[in-house]
């Protein structure tokens, strides 16, 4: 059985390379969300900044725990958790991008994605399910093979 | 089961195996968005000949006005010429389509067409979006998970092509299921 194809039931074997380059286009995706937060103001520029979409989240919060842990625990410590979104944004993205410790990457993705979801349901403007397609395809990268084509995954389990 | 098949860790599937799972959920959630949406649109009246015309006026309306500012003239023209000359009929054609794409995708049945159609639907919708101020991602996105399903044959789990193509083996051209 190939690490680089998909098995159905009756046995037709199908490219994997469609989800590889999912993997890719959503490390790409990760990298260039960067482009709003960057250190060491995480300000937007003439776009929504981090700090701007936070507070959208609290005034828009679908889930009312939700709004108060960004607006009582977030919020007030913005430059930590500034910090831990783009370093986590980061690792997913160079994780997905290269095929690094995929299933790691889609995992914290997965986990980022739903987190974009809860908080961003009710922000005006916002198409939710963006964010469950987001979170279905980082479980679909999490249980398959993605990482063994074009991707260093491959690499290191050909040399390991 | 060799070591290299089922590195992954997951007793008793192998990792490959764990893919087509993978993809027959994306096919499934694909067809949920699709349903909801056209569900959601036919309340709004969005497939009347009105409904159309004002969504494809706000689409290509310049951001400051309030529009969407779609920066691609030439779609702009596809438009003018074919769907807004009668709005009616393809706002009809389209209802019919957006249900049987989303009804096709979530069953799992001629799954190979209609994610072919639902990748051209999104093609469609990205070139139409493209330049304006909705996140181009998300079209992005839909146009990789629709040609993903299609190329991993992505009703072969868990849908109805499964028995579709026990009973009567591949479908012609393979572009059916």
């Amino acid at each position: 059985m190939s690490l680089t194809a998909i098995t159905d039931p009756r046995g037709r074997v199908a490219p994997l390379w469609p989800l590889s380059l999912a993997r890719i286009l959503l490390g790409l995706l990760w990298l260039g969300t960067l482009r709003w937060k960057l250190p060491p103001d995480f300000d937007g520029g003439d776009q929504t900044g981090l700090r701007d979409w936070l507070q959208l989240e609290v005034d828009h919060a679908a889930f009312g725990f939700y709004g108060d842990l960004i607006e009582s625990v977030v919020l007030p410590n913005f430059t930590l958790f500034a910090w831990l979104v783009f370093l986590a944004e980061l690792a997913v993205g160079l994780s997905l991008l290269f095929g690094l410790f995929t299933r790691a990457g889609a995992f914290i993705g997965l986990l980022m994605s739903i987190n974009l979801g809860i908080g961003l349901l009710e922000v005006p403007g916002e198409w939710p399910w963006s964010y469950l397609l987001m979170a279905m395809w980082h479980g679909t990268l999490l249980v398959s093979n993605s990482g063994m084509l074009w991707g260093l995954d491959g690499f290191r389990h050909r040399s390991g | 089961m060799s070591t290299a098949e089922n590195h992954g860790g997951l007793p008793g599937r192998s990792a490959a195996s764990r893919g087509s799972i993978g993809v027959a959920l994306l096919r499934i959630t694909l067809g949920v968005i699709i349903l909801v949406t056209w569900w959601k649109n036919l309340q709004d009246d969005f497939y009347t000949a009105e409904g159309l015309r004002g969504f494809f006026d706000w689409l290509f309306l310049s951001a400051d006005k309030g529009g969407n500012g779609s920066s691609l003239g030439f779609i702009e023209s596809i438009i003018d010429g074919t769907v807004l000359q009668a709005p009616g009929f393809f706002g009809f054609l389209q209802t019919i389509m957006e249900f049987l794409i989303g009804l096709g995708l979530l069953l799992g049945v001629f799954t190979r067409l209609f994610s072919a159609l639902a990748f051209a639907f999104f093609a469609g919708l990205f070139l139409s979006y493209f330049g304006g101020h909705e996140w181009i991602w998300t079209y992005v996105i839909l146009m990789a998970s629709s040609l993903t399903v299609f190329l991993s044959w992505g009703g072969r789990m868990l849908g109805v092509d499964q028995g579709l193509a026990a009973a009567r083996g591949d479908s012609p051209l393979g572009l059916l299921w």
